[in-house]
């Protein structure tokens, strides 16, 4: 009985254990979910009277147990226009229906009640209007309007010059653009170790796998060194002084850009590619190979024209765990080459339409500098969590439609793979 | 009889079979050098890493005093983080590995499994951005409640199964019956926190050594997750089975059979977690302050060697001193964690190697 009552005990605390594992996976997935998404719902607008006498409007955007912080109309500036106010000395909480939230071009919000001119007439500083609503007064169906309005601005558009408003589309767009980049640059040399794996067993063939395993599991940001050092201030500044030095002192390749972080990034999910490619040219069944050369085929038109063409699913496999992989790197990016704001798109219509050389935007960056580095921390860590759910987005979709076409190749090889 | 056109010509007209051998000489001689070359460029890169921090380093200039002191403690920083990564890590993955290999119904194992694994593809810096937004505020009142969840979860989990345990044949579906549990109890740890008031224990710093190893641990937790899970499952089913056979019961096969088989592949998974701790960059950035105090109080701040690279390499001139310490500390960095990823393999293939030797 008390034997029994042992392993019930240590089965139950292994079972409590991935309950909390579960519970930590929903949790973190709600979070996101929950944090990501409130910037863009419409929050009401709040009229505060206090026992002094005075009247405050705006919307709150954080309350404790024993004070709230109000946003009210920032005229001046960006962030001009937090106040804390202690719940005991609120008289009276309305939300006024005719009350009307502006936003602002340059980032500003703008509350007031009546109509827009009057309330616009109040700004010291002038700006275009980009939405007038009236939050309070919207119902459900026009607020589930407004919030997909701006989220798809937040998508959609550029950020404004505060980098506190606006949207992340340059950093959505260099975020794809580097991975693309990236996938071009490591696919093809990591199928040739493969290949070159698969077919050689001397000493070479067992260095190169030393190799490749050794580096398999070292930190990001040791390649994000290297990238640094021997791309950028190497490679980078010999680039400049053969074929840019009319440009010279101001850099063009010798600083961080897109074509050194695809590089770094290639280098660094090189292992994830090489392991599974080769993995799945060695699930495939010896036979296949036999009966390409009894037909009279060499080894290596049996490795191009049969083997890697049935081992597509493990070159997708291989895909896939290095998109994951570089999509979620952002530490050595910030040693070669993203930043806060870049001035130009790496990806426009002016021809060669890619630019290797210029400094690009990255999700995961903005994540990092909208929480932390941000001049407004009540607008910085929304701002990121909304990044940060957009960055998640994007890594899960790369990955799902990269698993979906294995799949569908897996349907059509099924037959082969032991 | 249907012929092959192209076949037949080369078989028929010699200058034509040359023509073709030719032609598939000279493709397998271009296939051969992309091959080769793209092997050699492969290498040329992965070798260039430490052999970049090497040369960086050369000619050995020695390094100021005060270098050295700022080096000891950054690598004391990378440790106190992976340690206490480690201490939510470990027995997290481990426990919840032992769980999904030997308990689990295989439909929860199905949906648990790849989940985890869809952990290890979220971007550390959303970790980052949680323990920095979320976790470090509420940790700046709440230290006293996260320690008492700590004493409760597992003495209510041990009271239940002491209660019930005996009554429940099958433990395959426990893990979903019992999610109700972590959730009530942090709740009532919340609200016996804001009930309460006062502060029991008030960290030094908001963003601290016990925020980081949190996040760091929910970073790693995955990896150590899978490589154990993966090591438990590779034990064949027929040993257990022949355990169940003589009387044990799963517990008893779990503790007797499967974990002395499988307990390289565990070692294997906690030297991957920890190598993983050491070189994780974006938690430690944001989550720890960055504050270089050496110490193991949980509750100050730290700087960790990844984030010392990440903050101050990029605006520091090549060849300084400054420069050249922190190529150390990339090259330190290196060296450690590549030592314990080789650890691991060598564990994990004698591993290989003694469970494909077992009778199946």
């Amino acid at each position: 009985m008390i034997r029994r009552r042992l392993d019930a005990a240590g089965t139950w605390l292994l079972a409590g254990t991935a309950a909390l594992c579960i519970a930590l996976l929903l949790g973190l997935l709600l979070l996101l979910l929950r944090a990501g998404l409130a910037p863009f719902w419409p929050a009401p607008v709040i009229e505060l009277s206090l026992h002094d006498g005075r009247v405050l409007l705006g919307e709150v955007v954080s309350s404790e147990p024993d004070s709230l912080v109000l946003r009210g109309s920032e005229r001046a500036r960006i962030g001009d226009a937090y106040s804390r106010v202690a719940l005991a000395d609120i008289a009276m909480r309305t939300q006024p229906p005719d009350a009307l939230a502006l936003q602002l071009a340059d980032g500003r919000r703008l509350f007031g009640r009546g109509d827009e001119a009057a309330v616009l007439a109040g700004a010291l500083a002038p700006a275009r209007v980009l939405e007038a609503t009236r939050p309070n007064a919207d119902g459900p169906i026009a607020r589930i309007g407004l919030f997909a309005r701006a989220a798809a601005r937040f998508v959609g558009t550029r950020p404004d010059a505060s980098a506190l408003g606006g949207g992340m589309l340059p950093a959505l767009l260099g975020t794809v653009t580097l991975v693309l980049l990236m996938s071009i640059l490591v696919m093809p040399l990591g199928i040739a170790t493969a290949v070159y794996l698969h077919q050689r067993r001397g000493f070479l063939a067992r260095s190169v796998r030393g190799a490749v395993n050794l580096l398999a599991g070292v930190p990001s940001i040791v390649y994000g060194v290297l990238g640094l050092g021997l791309f950028v201030h190497g490679i980078g500044a010999g680039i400049d002084r053969w074929f840019y030095a009319e440009r010279l002192p101001v850099p063009t390749f010798g600083s961080g850009g897109l074509l050194w972080a695809a590089l770094t990034l290639a280098l660094l999910t090189l292992p994830v590619v090489v392991v599974s490619v080769e993995e799945g040219l060695a699930r495939i069944p010896a036979g296949l190979r036999d009966g390409a050369l009894a037909l009279g085929a060499t080894g290596d038109e049996a490795v191009w024209g049969l083997l890697l063409p049935a081992a597509r699913p493990a070159v997708l496999t291989g895909l896939i765990l290095a998109v994951a992989r570089a999509a979620g790197a952002v530490a050595p990016l910030m040693l070669v080459g993203v930043v806060k704001l870049a001035p130009a798109l790496p990806l426009d219509g002016t021809f060669p339409y890619l630019h290797p050389s210029r400094q690009f935007m990255h999700l995961g960056f903005e994540v990092y500098d909208a929480a932390l580095a941000s001049a407004d921390a009540i607008r910085g860590v929304p701002r990121a969590y909304a990044c940060a759910l957009l960055l998640v987005v994007v890594v899960v979709v790369l990955n799902l439609s990269a698993i979906l076409l294995r799949n569908r190749l897996r349907e059509r090889y099924r037959a082969l793979e032991t | 009889m249907p012929v092959n056109p192209v076949t037949c010509d080369a078989l028929l007209s010699p200058d034509l079979a040359g023509a073709h051998a030719r032609a598939r000489r000279r493709r397998e001689r271009v296939r051969r050098a992309l091959v080769g070359g793209g092997t050699a460029l492969v290498m040329a890169g992965l070798l260039a890493i430490p052999l970049f921090l090497l040369a960086g380093l050369l000619p050995w200039q020695g390094l100021p005093d005060d270098a050295w002191q700022r080096l000891g403690v950054l690598a004391a920083g990378s440790l106190r983080a992976a340690a206490f990564a480690a201490l939510v890590a470990v027995p997290l993955g481990l426990a919840t590995a032992l769980f999904t290999a030997h308990f689990c119904a295989p439909r929860l194992r199905g949906w648990l499994k790849p989940s985890l694994e869809m952990l290890e593809a979220l971007p550390t810096v959303v970790l980052g951005l949680v323990a920095t937004a979320t976790l470090a505020p509420w940790l700046k009142t709440e230290v006293a409640t996260l320690l008492a969840l700590l004493v409760a979860l597992p003495a209510v989990l041990l009271a239940l199964a002491f209660a019930f345990g005996a009554r429940v044949r099958r433990a395959g579906w426990l893990p979903l019956w019992l999610l109700p549990l972590p959730v009530a109890l942090v709740a009532i740890g919340l609200a016996l926190g804001a009930r309460s008031g006062t502060v029991a224990i008030a960290p030094a710093n908001p963003w601290n050594a016990l925020v980081v190893g949190l996040a760091l641990g929910v970073a790693a937790l995955p990896l150590v997750y899978s490589v154990a899970e993966d090591a438990l499952f590779l034990v064949p089913r027929e040993q257990a089975q022949a355990a169940f056979a003589l009387g044990a019961t799963r517990w008893q096969a779990l503790t007797t059979v499967v974990l002395p088989a499988a307990g390289s592949g565990l070692v294997a998974a906690v030297l991957l977690g920890v190598s993983r701790c050491l070189g994780e960059t974006m938690v430690v950035l944001m989550a720890s302050g960055n504050t270089p105090i050496a110490g193991v109080d949980p509750l100050t701040g730290l700087r960790a060697i990844s984030a010392e690279l990440a903050l101050v390499l990029p605006d520091t001139a090549p060849a300084s001193t400054t420069w050249r310490s922190l190529l150390l500390a990339a090259l330190a960095l290196l060296a450690v964690t590549a030592l314990l990823n080789r650890l691991a393999e060598a564990v994990r293939a004698r591993l290989r190697r003694r469970l494909q030797g077992l009778p199946a």
